[in-house]
């Protein structure tokens, strides 16, 4: 397994919180996590990225246990987070964020590769290099997230409501970078609370409902389950 | 209404003299855009390293390059320091303001019990020289300092732009979690940061004994104008200081040579109250 | 009777305190201790009016030199150019100071970003500019005013005895307006506004009159100690009246003392001033001076809220720890009021835009009296940005807001606060510096209607113990759990009697026992007749407690109806789950 994750606990702040979450994520997979906003999603998430300490369980990485590395050393172990939001460095260039990307020496080694091969998925912001990133539109910011994430050269990336806030065809298209970064040889562990896309592109796929795994299995199992639909809708 | 040559005249000299606002508005300016601290404790780290190249110079003959050699690394090692502190006890922006304000008061009575509260100045051949272009007089040691003002900032403006460290403290200001996330190790970065902002003042120091009379309550003297330089000039941004710095200097002297020489603060001043009303998206 | 003697004690100090420095000047001391107390006082007075504005609400001055020379130079020119007597000087010097603060605070405050070091820096720049315009204006002129040739009025027989006076007397009405500040309305408003200023406003402090009011103060009182001075000085220059050190060593005593509680700026103006006399009595004024310096920096790293609140914490854990009680709330819920007929909210066509982002597009809802009503919807559609608009956090673009038939649309978030709406935040915005029961009885005295002081603090109890806090009142927020916290909101909102409670997530981020719990008080809330509209995520709790599901999907209403109804719907589940799922 590539990324183990065993009966985590994590709580900060004012936060939802998750109690006692556990998943897998193999090599060459594309894993899902789904669940109405508020369950814990994001939080999972970003203790998986390193922004958030581990209070109780395990967290490995390729065996190695994760849970007392710091957390600018995550992105060298090879994982990659396309946060929620985006969050990019708005008054910094297109080109500047994707190189803040490959800012560890490995990386760095191959920055004009890993750069010909983000443009190559994303010819717009090629267009738009020097722009500062905070000008893009919604769409565009997304593509500098994920663009950003490729540039570390990760072993897996982590999407975290990759959807959000974005119209419908553009939507789509993120799903198909999602599966073409699986497969370009990056395992993907996807956050989202679209249902229908997240299943729709995942090998697996976990229900997370008020900090906890309800359910879990292959998209055509999960969507026969009434879980989701509790989870969802209330009724 | 003076007459041409002396408005010229004027304007080259406010300039020149800008570019002191500019240098110490520079050290200032990084770490407050970048590192969140307003080091108020800069003016006093200006002072202390003009006094021991006047007290180096002055005792010792010792030239003021080599004094400058010896300062600057030291100013570093001061500057690294107090991030350790701030650091250390998680200060934020006003606790820092209060806490390098206390730190100069420290400097100022160490300076006065030393030196005394005389007036001192540190006499050179070079600081009477200047050029002769046209109708004007450009002062040697003035120019010195504005050329090397500028090759700071530019050199410190490509370095924020160009090279990996400089892009990751951009980012680490903008969003230290996420900067984290790609590596950067923010404190790290935090630490040379501010040993270089200290370490200008050094610079600044060197300079400021070779062109002022040097006195302890002079600490406070530039005080405001230079955060008004730095405001101007966008809070992170050491070419913007420069400029700015260059700007407030010119219009102090121009309004010194129409209005009178007592009316100068007020420029700056006034354009610092404009901008913060103006309440501008980058302060 | 041992209670009353105990509250007696401390005022009986004071009164002999102060009539004993008031008959000092008496006692025949050689001139120098009048002097020496004098500045004691001049500092506490300063430092203390500096508190008011900067300690209690949190807005940081360093252009306090700016008040405190207007004043200086007031009693100079009146009383050197027009021969005005000096007691006559003084109330001008501090109304003059007032006028001046509170032309500055209106255009200042405007301006919501004008907070913390920005604002620091706005003052400082006006004392500059103020220094320059007096020295360059006929007024000073650049030479400085002599005012040896003032008749000092004979209050007592020496002229330090009478300046001595004069000082004690501001001294003492300082502290006395600093303690009545403190505990009245406007204190507790500005206590708010200093921990949280949106939020305060919302809870219906008018913060923009208040924060003027601290300012017309603080600044007044600066202006007519300036006056004072100006007979001690007795030469009044630009450069010795406006330098920095005033505004600074002001900061430091505030701040060493304890700036937010009326009594700090005069422990540590007291302390300062002895020791800095000590130090110049003995020849090494600098030595202290650095002293002073390696003081300050301690005490912001290891006492950042100053001396006095410090002993006070020390104290209160001295004292053995009061019994504690569980958050387990069992309240008894009586049946549940029917649904009135009458509409307690009405929403018409509200639209709300950021820029380009049309948050809400023309959204109508009514909520009738003692109705629940959840308002729900995928991420982005709208949800807590109407919640924001009706209780006045955000201005409406377009539409109209009615509660109980009064619209409310343009009205700010205080007056709205007052009309009874009360909301609360889903993540929780405790006002951090006060405890529980301050945070409550703030909430009960600015949102409910004006009540004695008694019965405000009753009221707040009863909400603590209804949200099952009680055993916590004093604890400061930060000691509770985030499920406790949670309820400090609830219990905020309901100390303001609200005809509509709005509650913004109040279950994220609870644990499945928590979130039971909460659904309980929320049933309890109900059942005493309140009208609430709640935005939930967890639809297990929306659909068990609403009335009436009200669905946003893109800033507009999409659905509306009884919630088993509304979330079967096959558009609504379309909305959550995609298309091919709802068929």
């Amino acid at each position: 397994m590539l990324l183990e994750v065993r009966d985590l606990h994590i709580g900060y702040g004012d936060a939802p919180a998750v109690w006692g979450a556990s998943l897998d994520v193999d090599a060459g997979e594309i894993v899902s996590v789904i669940g109405p906003n508020g369950a814990g999603k994001t939080t999972l998430i970003n203790a998986i990225a390193g922004l958030l300490r581990v209070r109780q369980g395990e967290l490995r990485f390729d065996g190695a246990d994760m849970r007392h590395v710091k957390a600018h050393e995550f992105c060298a172990h090879g994982i990659a987070l396309v946060p929620e939001g985006r969050r990019l460095f708005v008054k910094m260039s297109v080109e500047e964020n994707l190189e803040l990307g490959c800012y560890l020496p490995a990386a760095r080694a191959a920055r004009a590769e890993s750069l010909e091969r983000v443009y190559g998925l994303f010819p717009i912001l090629r267009q738009k290099r020097l722009q500062p990133a905070g000008e893009l539109s919604g769409g565009q910011q997304q593509m500098v997230a994920i663009g950003r994430a490729l540039m570390a050269r990760p072993r897996i990336v982590l999407f975290d409501e990759p959807s959000l806030g974005l119209a419908p065809a553009i939507v789509d298209d993120m799903f198909d970078i999602i599966v073409r970064v699986r497969d370009s040889g990056a395992a993907v562990l996807l956050v989202e609370q679209n249902v229908l896309k997240a299943l729709g592109v995942a090998d697996r796929a976990y229900v997370l409902e008020q900090g906890r795994i309800m359910a879990h299995g292959v998209p055509d199992e999960l969507m026969t389950q009434p879980h989701i639909r509790e989870a969802y809708l209330g009724v | 209404m003076p007459s041409a040559t002396l408005l010229g005249q004027a304007l080259i000299s406010g300039v020149l003299a800008g570019g002191m606002y500019g240098l110490l508005a520079m050290g200032l300016s990084l770490s407050w855009g970048l590192l969140r601290l307003v080091n108020l404790s800069h003016f006093a780290l200006a002072f202390l390293s003009a006094y021991i190249v006047y007290e180096l110079g002055t005792k010792y003959g010792v030239a003021p390059w080599w004094s400058a050699a010896m300062v600057v690394p030291l100013m570093f090692a001061v500057g690294a320091s107090q991030y350790w502190l701030f650091d250390r006890f998680r200060v934020n922006e006003l606790a820092s303001l209060l806490i390098t304000f206390s730190f100069a008061v420290i400097v100022e009575a160490g300076i006065q019990i030393y030196w005394t509260a005389d007036y001192r100045r540190f006499e050179t051949h070079y600081a009477t020289e200047s050029i002769k272009a046209g109708p004007f007089f450009i002062p040697v040691l003035d120019l010195t300092m504005c050329i090397v003002a500028s090759v700071l900032a530019w050199g410190t403006w490509m370095w924020l732009r160009k090279t990996y460290v400089g892009k990751g403290l951009r980012a680490a200001a903008e969003d230290a979690d996420i900067a984290a996330a790609y590596g950067v190790d923010h404190r790290k970065l935090a630490y040379i940061l501010s040993g270089i902002g200290a370490a200008y003042a050094g610079i600044a120091g060197t300079f400021i004994a070779l062109i002022a009379t040097l006195a302890p309550a002079q600490i406070w003297a530039w005080l405001g104008v230079v955060f008004a330089v730095v405001i101007i000039g966008r809070l992170g941004n050491p070419m913007g200081a420069l400029l700015a710095g260059m700007l407030i200097g010119a219009s102090e002297s121009l309004a010194m040579a129409v209005l009178s020489p007592a009316w100068a603060p007020v420029v700056s001043f006034s354009v610092l109250i404009v901008i913060l009303l103006w309440d501008p998206e980058w302060l | 009777m041992a209670v009353n003697a105990a509250a007696a004690l401390p005022r009986l100090v004071a009164v002999l305190a102060v009539a004993a420095f008031a008959a000092l000047p008496m006692a025949g001391l050689p001139a120098f201790y009048d002097s020496f107390f004098y500045l004691v006082f001049f500092w506490i007075s300063l430092a203390t009016s500096w508190a008011i504005l900067s300690g209690f609400a949190g807005y940081f001055s360093l252009g306090h030199a700016a008040f405190f020379g207007i004043g200086m130079y007031t009693t100079a020119v009146l009383t050197t150019w027009f021969e005005v007597p000096v007691l006559l000087t003084i109330p001008a010097a501090a109304g003059l100071a007032a006028l001046f603060g509170v032309v500055i605070g209106a255009v200042v405050f405007r301006l919501r970003r004008l907070r913390g070091e920005l604002f620091a820096l706005l003052t400082l720049s006006v004392t500059f500019v103020i220094a320059t315009i007096i020295l360059n204006t006929p007024i000073d002129g650049g030479a400085g005013i002599f005012m040896s040739a003032v008749p000092i009025p004979n209050l007592l027989p020496t002229p330090t005895g009478s300046i001595y006076l004069m000082g004690f007397v501001l001294c003492v009405a300082t502290l006395v307006i600093a303690w009545k500040v403190a505990h009245s309305r406007l204190g507790m408003g500005l206590y708010a506004i200093h921990d949280d200023e949106d939020v305060a406003e919302s809870k219906g402090v008018p913060t923009f009159r208040y924060k003027i009011a601290a300012f017309a103060l603080s600044a007044g009182i600066a202006g007519a100690v300036g006056g004072v001075h100006a007979l001690y000085v007795g030469f009044i220059t630009v450069a010795g009246t406006f330098e920095l050190t005033v505004p600074l060593f002001v900061v430091l005593m505030s701040v060493i003392g304890g700036a937010r509680h009326w009594f700090g700026p005069a422990v540590g103006a007291t302390f300062i001033t002895v020791l800095l006399y000590a130090f110049i009595s003995g020849g090494e004024a600098m030595v202290g001076r650095a002293i002073v310096g390696v003081i300050l920096i301690l005490s912001i790293l290891w006492l950042p809220d100053g001396v006095i609140p410090a002993a006070k914490a020390w104290f209160a854990r001295r004292r053995p720890a009061p019994k504690r009680h569980s958050a387990e709330v069992a309240p008894v819920v009586p049946a549940a009021r029917p649904v009135g007929d009458r509409n307690v909210l009405e929403v018409r066509g509200v639209t709300k835009r950021f820029g380009g982002l049309q948050a809400l597009s023309g959204v109508d809802l009514d909520v009738r009296e003692g109705e629940i009503v959840g308002l729900v919807g995928p991420n982005g559609s709208g949800k807590t940005t109407l919640i924001n608009v009706i209780s006045g956090h955000y201005p409406l673009s377009g539409g109209t807001i009615a509660v109980d038939g009064a619209q409310i649309g343009t009205l700010s978030a205080h007056e709205i606060a007052r009309r009874g709406v009360a909301r609360t935040y889903q993540i929780p915005r405790p006002f951090t510096n006060m405890t529980v029961l301050e945070n409550v009885v703030a909430a009960a005295t600015f949102g409910g209607a004006p009540r004695p002081a008694r019965e405000i603090r009753d009221e707040a109890l009863h909400w603590i113990g209804f949200t099952g806090l009680s055993g916590k009142e004093e604890m400061l927020p930060a000691a509770l759990n985030l499920h406790e916290r949670k309820f400090l909101e609830l219990a905020r909102a309901l100390a303001a009697r609200p005809k509509l409670l709005l509650l913004d997530e109040v279950l994220s981020g609870l644990n499945p026992a928590e979130v039971d719990n909460a659904i309980r008080l929320v049933r309890a809330i109900r059942a005493q007749g309140a009208t609430i509209v709640f935005v939930e995520h967890l639809m297990r709790a929306v659909v068990e407690l609403s009335d009436r599901v009200a669905v946003l999907n893109e800033g507009k209403l999409f659905a509306l109806g009884a919630p088993r109804e509304v979330m079967r719907d096959p558009r609504v589940v379309s909305i959550y789950l995609g298309k091919a799922y709802a068929a």
